[in-house]
């Protein structure tokens, strides 16, 4: 179990989230841009499906014989120079990160964006250990000024304008400033530059982690991913199990598919490639190299109905083609992963119980497995949680006397045909000039916002005697 | 603490317990790749001229700056003019042997404060002069160990007398090479990666492999890009058309 | 299958199918006893409830030649769902014959009879949404344009967006109401925004979307099943 559970329900949050204004305008301008960037980016791509396919079948392949290529990367990183450590939990990867930092003396911490170090909440630990843990990404700096958590998985500060990062700089770093990206982005760099170069440990998440080779690959765009693996002395990697990957070969293909899911970039403009500590003859690099290996809820579902989700990339792409993340954003989804492979890695990582309303954040539509690089099926498995949330009588009872009633209705047909007649009978106070514009109850959250047709005065069941006559005067 | 013989033995009881979703293998990998390589260079050294072009056509189109030099010589006076465009004074650069040309000597002879990398292991005290030099540098200078037409993007390997900051660091970062270093694709690239990890000595390369694909940029704010983040604002490459001298790592 | 959606509140859909397909020279019979495919209870994971209904159905259509579907959600329920809701070896051949008979109504028309053109039953400009299950658990997105694009009497133009979800989702609609809506007035606003007097569709869940919100903004637009536009044949 990591994460609180949000205090207020679903509903409420995605409410907030409809009525914040700014948040609508940057949900959409900023996920109808990454649709069009992606999609122009794949146009222009004529064997992206099949590496796509490719990228799939690496992926299940690399699940089938995970002990073996996390044995591989785990012996080539040894002998690299660089140490392996085993976190079953996010508590334990909390403390290996910070039994790291105390045997290093560590008093500042730059961390490039990772939604692992996210996931496990590794920043309150460090404070709360008397470390500062700076970070270096602009979006999550901005959201780390803020105390806030991120609200996409690629950029983390969407839901904020320029006039809100421009008061956040100025309250707290002292330096006022107009609202303009550029200036504000010289204003970071200038910050963060100088933390660069004090840090004692760089902690980075991974993208891959290449077993052949014992490589941690790292994609950005900034430079602080290659700024916090190469300046300060000691290198902490905090890698889930599921991105190890085989071979260079192997890498090629996802970096072929991953910047342009993302951004429409056919790279990022930094695919940062580490084999180990500094070796002899560089200025830079750091003396000491850690890889945490993190299960978290990810071994587990190796055997579980989640396994496909485990080939996540990370890139973002179904949050924005989502109907509903483009509404509410990610805060609304409560859990630091938001969107259709959030609500998966929620359940992952936190229970079914975590999951009872977000899994029935969708409309089942299916941009999702369109757009993932890796082909995830996750309406698919959305359904699987929303089964597993019945069988666990997890939807509150009148749901589940709703839905009763629905499966005996639909198993008599002559029940059925008299329920829509009692129906028709019932209905008749709400019909007004043919349609219906208020209802009672659960069925008013229809009719507050749409006019729902009345039940049919003959349903096609009973037309269908004299239809059938037509055909045979 | 979860110990690896932990650790591993939950991952085994978990695979045991699930069949895969269906047939599926990694990449087949090349057997010989460091051979193989060696024979796509031989090959993409006729068609040099098309990798080119599409190199910098791909290389602009990311934000990147084209140059064309005829010979090495003539490298440290595009440098220095870089420099003064931009009001640059001080400059850092790989070692010579490591660019396939002297660059440091004659900017040093044009007035400018200008170091190139140590070949040879130094001191931490020399190590951190170094990384301040670079932090307050104007401008770094590197060479490029492949350069890839599909995608504009200049592949730097670390090593002795070839320093991460030069390329990082100063806002400017000019990166020098030669028909020997373009290759046509990322899937080309790959198999660069599999010939350069082969074997067991890893030789004189360094610890770090970097792929840069024009400047450092962001759209975190508002989504607007605005360049130079943490990175180089300005990406130069400088192609030598007669060539480089042999380089060495 | 008239879908239970279309049995109890779009009847007159049912029936321009079956008056449809007669013109056609197809012969047109209805098994009684037609509840519902069982998608809903499916969607929100009540999957024993789900089976039963799939049994049902699938007993009620065996030995259909042709099993013809207005609304592509119900298509995909039977096609791709119903073999897997199947414990038992004969269920799930039977589920599969089913499966291999059924078909959408555009892919029917289109796809099974070959038939294109056909005068529209409704005149001005005509647009086209695509439903969820149709586009991507079907695969299909050109049977429906074709039919439109090749209407007499009628002008068809493109919808952006028209891949995009109009915010029905099932009990998605009722679950998160505001953010359906929310979902829905940005489709509106596309289709508006095309000047067509129709937005034409494939299933009977988009058309209680849409329409619901058309006829509260009292819009002069009209969301049409593809029955309804499509006239005498030619």
């Amino acid at each position: 179990m990591s994460e609180a559970a949000p205090v207020t329900p679903l509903r409420e949050r995605a409410g907030q989230a409809l009525q914040d204004t700014f948040l609508q305008q940057a949900l959409t301008i900023a996920t109808t841009k990454f649709i069009g960037l992606r999609r122009e980016a794949f146009d222009d791509f004529p064997e992206g499906e099949a590496l796509r396919d490719r990228a799939r079948a690496i992926k299940e392949a690399t699940l089938q014989h995970l002990d073996r290529h996390l044995e591989q990367l785990i012996d080539s990183v040894e002998r690299g120079g660089g140490h392996v450590h085993y976190a079953t939990t996010a508590d334990e990867a909390r403390r290996v990160v910070l039994d790291i930092a105390g045997r290093a003396g560590v008093r500042v911490v730059v961390k490039s964006k990772s939604m692992a170090t996210e996931e496990i909440h590794l920043n309150d630990a460090l404070e709360a250990a008397g470390i500062t843990a700076v970070e270096t990404d602009l979006g999550e700096y901005i959201i780390q000024l803020a105390h806030e958590r991120p609200s996409h998985i690629i950029a983390p500060a969407i839901h904020k304008t320029k006039g809100q990062v421009a008061e956040l700089f100025a309250r707290e770093l002292g330096r006022p400033t107009e609202p303009d990206p550029e200036v504000l982005t010289r204003i970071a760099r200038a910050e963060l530059r100088e933390k660069f170069l004090i840090a004692d440990m760089g902690i980075s998440g991974a993208n891959f982690g290449v077993a052949d080779t014992g490589t941690i690959v790292l994609v950005t765009n900034e430079g602080n991913g290659r700024m916090v693996t190469s300046l300060p002395r000691v290198h902490v990697a905090v890698m889930g199990v599921e991105k190890v990957i085989p071979s260079m070969t192997d890498l090629a293909v996802f970096l072929a598919i991953l910047a342009k899911s993302a951004t429409g970039q056919k790279l990022s403009v930094y695919t940062s490639l580490v084999n180990g500590p500094r070796r002899g003859g560089e200025l830079e690099g750091p003396e000491e190299f850690h890889l945490v290996l993190l299960d978290s809820g990810r071994i587990d579902q190796l055997a579980g109905p989640l396994r496909e989700a485990l080939a996540c990339l990370r890139c973002g792409a179904c949050l924005n083609v989502c109907p509903v993340y483009r509404q509410i954003g990610g805060h609304a989804y409560g859990y630091t992963y938001p969107g259709p492979i959030g609500i998966l890695l929620t359940a992952m990582l936190n229970g079914p119980g975590s999951v009872t309303e977000l899994a029935h954040a969708s409309s089942l539509c299916g941009a999702c497995a369109d757009a993932c690089p890796v082909r995830i099926d996750i309406p698919r498995m959305l359904i699987e949680l929303r089964r597993d949330g019945v069988e666990r009588r997890l939807p509150r009872w009148p749901e589940r006397v709703v839905f009763g009633v629905l499966g005996r209705l639909l198993r008599r047909p002559a029940l059925y045909r008299l329920a829509a007649r009692v129906g028709r009978v019932l209905q008749r106070p709400f019909v007004r000039g043919g349609t219906i514009r208020r209802l009672p109850l659960f069925l008013g959250h229809w009719t507050r916002t749409r006019d729902l047709p009345p039940i049919a005065g003959r349903t096609f069941q009973e037309r269908w005697a004299r239809l059938a006559r037509e055909d045979h005067p | 603490m979860t110990t690896r013989a932990e650790f591993l033995a939950r991952i085994r009881t978990q695979m045991g317990r699930t069949p895969g979703r269906f047939t599926a293998e990694p990449s087949p990998r090349p057997e010989r790749p460091r051979e193989r390589f060696e024979v796509l260079r031989r090959e993409l050294s006729e068609r040099w001229q098309d990798n080119l072009q599409r190199f910098r056509h791909e290389f602009e189109r990311v934000g990147g700056v084209f140059h064309r030099v005829d010979v090495a010589a003539a490298v440290p006076a595009a440098i220095a003019r870089l420099a003064a465009e931009r009001g640059a004074r001080r400059v850092v650069a790989w070692h010579g042997e490591a660019l396939g040309v002297d660059v440091a000597a004659p900017l040093l002879a044009e007035g400018l404060q200008a170091s190139a990398a140590p070949a040879t292991e130094v001191e931490a005290a020399e190590r951190s002069r170094r990384r301040a030099l670079a932090a307050d540098a104007d401008l770094g200078v590197t060479g490029v160990d492949l350069a890839i037409a599909e995608t504009g993007t200049l592949i730097l390997v670390s090593g002795a007398g070839r320093p991460r900051a030069a390329s990082l660091l100063p806002p400017c970062h000019v990166a020098v090479f030669d028909r020997d270093a373009l290759v046509a694709s990322l899937l080309q690239a790959g198999l660069a990666l599999e010939a350069w990890h082969d074997g067991a000595a890893p030789g004189t390369r360094g610890a770090s492999i970097n792929f840069i694909t024009g400047p450092s940029r962001t759209a975190d704010i508002e989504l607007t890009l605005t360049r130079g983040v943490h990175g180089p604002r300005e990406v130069h490459a400088v192609f030598v058309e007669q060539g480089l001298a042999p380089r060495r790592g | 299958m008239v879908t239970c959606l279309g049995d109890l509140f779009y009847p007159e859909v049912g029936e321009a199918i079956v008056r449809l397909l007669r013109r056609l020279g197809v012969a047109v019979d209805f098994p009684a006893g037609q509840t519902c495919c069982g998608l809903p209870l499916f969607n929100s994971g009540y999957h024993a409830d789900a089976a039963a209904a799939a049994r049902r159905t699938i007993a009620l259509f065996e030995g259909a030649e042709a099993v013809v579907v207005p609304s592509g959600s119900c298509a995909w329920m039977v096609k791709h769902e119903y073999p897997g809701l199947m414990t038992d070896p004969a269920g799930r051949a039977a589920a599969e014959r089913l499966a291999g008979r059924t078909h959408e109504l555009s892919q029917f028309l289109v796809k099974r009879l070959g038939r294109r053109r056909f005068r529209s039953a409704v005149p001005g400009r005509l647009t086209y949404h695509d439903s969820c299950h149709l586009l991507r658990g079907l695969q299909e997105a050109e049977s429906p344009r074709a039919l439109l694009r090749d209407l007499a009497g009628a002008e068809f133009v493109d919808l952006p967006g028209a891949d995009e979800c109009c915010g029905f989702g099932g009990s998605f609609a009722v679950r998160l109401p505001e953010v359906s809506a929310a979902v829905l007035d940005k489709k509106l606003a596309s289709v508006e925004a095309t000047g067509a007097d129709c937005v034409v569709a494939c299933d009977a869940g988009c058309l209680m979307q849409m329409r619901g919100g058309l006829s509260r903004r009292r819009s002069r637009v009209r969301a049409v099943h593809l029955a309804e536009v499509l006239g005498e044949p030619r």
